[in-house]
């Protein structure tokens, strides 16, 4: 049932996705509109899984990469819904919902595992935490790269003095939910390296074990430090701030799943 | 039933001779209109761009007659304004009739044969005018009808396609722009370079949606401050535009002068006390903007040819967009026309039963009498004969229903009159 409802989430967003496309293109507000609807369903679906996941007998680890990818996808899209009661940015389901159904697809096919995983908490609670933190932290800083490639994107049509589409969003707000989730995502991170740091003092006895996931994981928080400090504490704004959160996600994507993948 | 329709447009007479034409109150003309024999509906449609009278007749040529005397003796007049170029009235009325007419009111409704195709005003003032009408008691079913059809076509048009979707005055361009950059317009400010006319245009169309301050800066602050009134704005002097660019999010200039009186520089200092986006609008000749300004970072500078271009560009859209509109037009009058020729088709239909019964019923009694049959054999003959009638009737009864052209529907209509001897007296065979 589990597998049946994350198909059902990764339908719906292809489906928001597309809709969210024509609505670009063919400049329909309905099919804008039906795009948030149907990323909405997906999104229940979604976390109807998650619940029925981890309500079964012997739920899989949110340390696993197919869990902790479906929660990032949640998460993202959880944050792009609630956004879009704020501002009119429909335009970002086109980036997010195609990228949250790789994620929610990827899980389908691989979740739930087989009996001989163990126990998520068998050995204590900071690994779910440090899953949730970090997962929350990347999802949020994925959709400060979304935003950023939009921005990119409104940014060169207006500069050329081309036609720019009426239902992209405005400049205005593709960098306030770059701030914000620059922001967020980054406090979340912080907290994920922290309790990351706890987990592997709990099961080693020292806080650094030297794994490529540990170091590269610190690099890329190391890169946020650096982009945080120079969007607030230099002003970076505009362009330059876009540029940052996509370069930065891509670095990041690379340090967590991108090493774990590898390894 | 004929639809009529009697007037004059953009597109055939000046502005000179429609405002002589236009009818603030359409009520008493249109009461007289009803009252003559010839017409039993009208509509007075009077707008800056046209003044029209759509009427339904029994008698078009009469009707044709008395909607021109209309124009000539009771609106207008013949007496032309000299920029009527020496053209008289009857060569700037227009005649349409039946499927034309309808047509033309769907369109005009629809917006497709405004001045600026699209435009969102003609629609309200259909709606004024049929309100008009029916309180003066002079719109009755079927124009009501017509112009029920003319909003929803008008609808139907607005909802798919894109007629009037993109702007095409330089002035809401400059607008949508804003709204590619800015959230909300209304918590922004404007800083305006320049208080003539252009400036005034344009800082209209950005008032339509609320703006947080305005600023006007000009060289004679006198005239800045004439403007700043009318808008709620504050007045300044063109030495304090380097301390207002910082503080403003949209820059509107149009002013005198051969050197840019915005360089680059000027913006690259103000920018480092702001954080937000900057909209700078040119639309002065020779420019007043350094063109430098829009390789900044967070700036976006369009002068007038970029604005103006992109509203040509959106007009051009709009005009391909009336190819899909007259489609809508076209289906829509059509489910009209067939409803009106299904209307006219009543009459026949019920002397053609009328005629059909007379004669079963004649036939019925001559065969009783000579038969000499009981009442429940009577009962059964008339059951049986009555049953024969409508199933003969049945075919033709519906395709004169039917959903036919006007043209067709008339003929269709002629045929059965004559096949049927529905006009002829009743002879003696009948009685």
């Amino acid at each position: 049932m589990t597998t049946e409802l994350l198909l059902v989430a990764a339908g719906l967003y292809l489906a928001a996705g597309l809709a969210s496309w024509m609505g670009i293109a063919l400049e329909s507000a309905r099919s804008l509109r039906a795009a948030v609807v149907m990323l909405a369903a997906g999104a229940a679906a979604h976390a109807g899984a998650f619940v029925g996941l981890h309500l079964a007998p012997r739920p899989p680890p949110l340390t696993d990469l197919p869990a902790a990818v479906s929660l990032m996808a949640l998460i993202a899209v959880l944050f792009v819904l609630v956004l879009l009661r704020r501002a009119r940015l429909a335009a970002l389901v086109a980036l997010v919902a195609p990228a949250s159904f790789v994620g929610t697809f990827f899980a389908a096919l691989r979740l739930p595992h087989s009996e001989a995983v163990p126990l998520v908490g068998a050995a204590s609670s900071w690994p779910h935490l440090h899953i949730l933190l970090a997962s929350t932290g990347l999802a949020l800083l994925g959709v400060a790269g979304v935003a950023g490639c939009l921005f990119l994107v409104v940014d060169r049509g207006l500069k050329r003095h081309r036609r720019v589409r009426p239902r992209w969003p405005s400049l205005e707000a593709l960098d306030r939910v770059n701030r914000v989730a620059l922001t967020a995502g980054f406090l979340l991170l912080t907290l994920g390296v922290v309790t990351g740091v706890l987990w592997v003092e709990s099961e080693s006895d020292r806080i650094w074990t030297g794994t490529a996931h540990e170091t590269w994981s610190v690099l890329a928080w190391m890169v946020y430090a650096a982009l945080v400090t120079a969007r607030f504490a230099g002003r970076q704004r505009g362009r330059r701030a876009a540029v940052a959160a996509i370069a930065g996600f891509a670095f990041l994507f690379f340090a967590v799943i991108g090493v774990s993948l590898l390894a | 039933m004929r639809v009529l329709l009697v007037g004059l447009s953009h597109r055939t007479a000046p502005l000179e001779v429609r405002e002589r034409f236009a009818v603030a109150e359409p009520g008493p003309l249109l009461q007289k209109l009803v009252a003559t024999d010839e017409i039993d509906e009208a509509v007075l449609v009077s707008t800056c761009n046209r003044v029209e009278v759509v009427v339904l007749t029994r008698r078009l040529d009469a009707a044709r007659l008395r909607l021109r005397s209309v124009f000539r003796h009771e609106l207008g007049g013949d007496d032309l304004p000299a920029s009527a170029g020496g053209r008289r009235l009857e060569e700037m009325l227009y005649e349409l009739h039946d499927a034309g007419a309808m047509t033309h009111v769907l369109r005009v409704a629809s917006s497709i044969d405004s001045m600026v195709v699209g435009e969102p005003q003609i629609l309200g003032q259909m709606k004024d005018a049929y309100h008009a009408a029916r309180e003066a008691g002079a719109c009755g079913a079927i124009l009501t009808r017509l112009f029920h059809c003319a909003f929803a076509t008008a609808r139907r048009v607005r909802r798919e396609t894109k007629i009037a979707q993109r702007p095409v005055s330089v002035a809401r361009v400059a607008v949508g722009l804003a709204r590619q950059i800015f959230e909300d317009l209304s918590q922004k400010s404007v800083l305006l370079v320049g208080a003539g006319e252009m400036i005034e245009i344009a800082l209209e169309a950005l008032h339509q949606d609320g703006l947080a301050a305005v600023r006007v800066a000009n060289r004679t602050r006198a005239h800045a401050m004439e403007l700043a009134e009318r808008f709620d704005a504050t007045a300044h002097g063109l030495d304090e535009i380097p301390a207002l660019l910082a503080r403003s999010d949209m820059v509107l200039s149009c002013i005198g002068g051969d050197t840019p009186v915005i360089t680059a520089a000027l913006v690259r200092t103000a920018l480092r006390e702001r954080s937000t986006p900057l909209f700078v609008i040119d639309i002065g000749v020779p420019r007043n903007v350094d063109p430098a300004v829009n390789d900044l970072d967070g700036v976006y500078l369009y002068d007038l040819d970029d604005l103006t271009e992109a509203a040509a560009s959106n007009a051009e859209e709009r005009r391909r967009e009336t190819i899909r509109a007259e489609a809508i037009v076209l289906e829509e009058q059509q489910r009209f026309d067939g409803w009106l020729a299904a209307l006219g088709a009543v009459p026949t239909i019920r002397d053609l039963k009328g005629r059909a019964e007379q004669i079963r019923a004649a036939e019925v009694e001559k065969a009783v009498g000579r038969l000499g049959l009981d009442p429940a054999q009577r009962d059964g003959v008339d059951a049986l004969t009555r049953a024969i009638v409508n199933k003969l009737l049945h075919a033709p009864v519906s395709r004169l229903r039917g959903q036919a052209d006007r043209e067709e529907g008339f003929a269709r209509l002629e045929v059965v009159r004559a096949l049927f001897g529905l006009d002829d007296r009743p002879t003696d065979d009948d009685e």
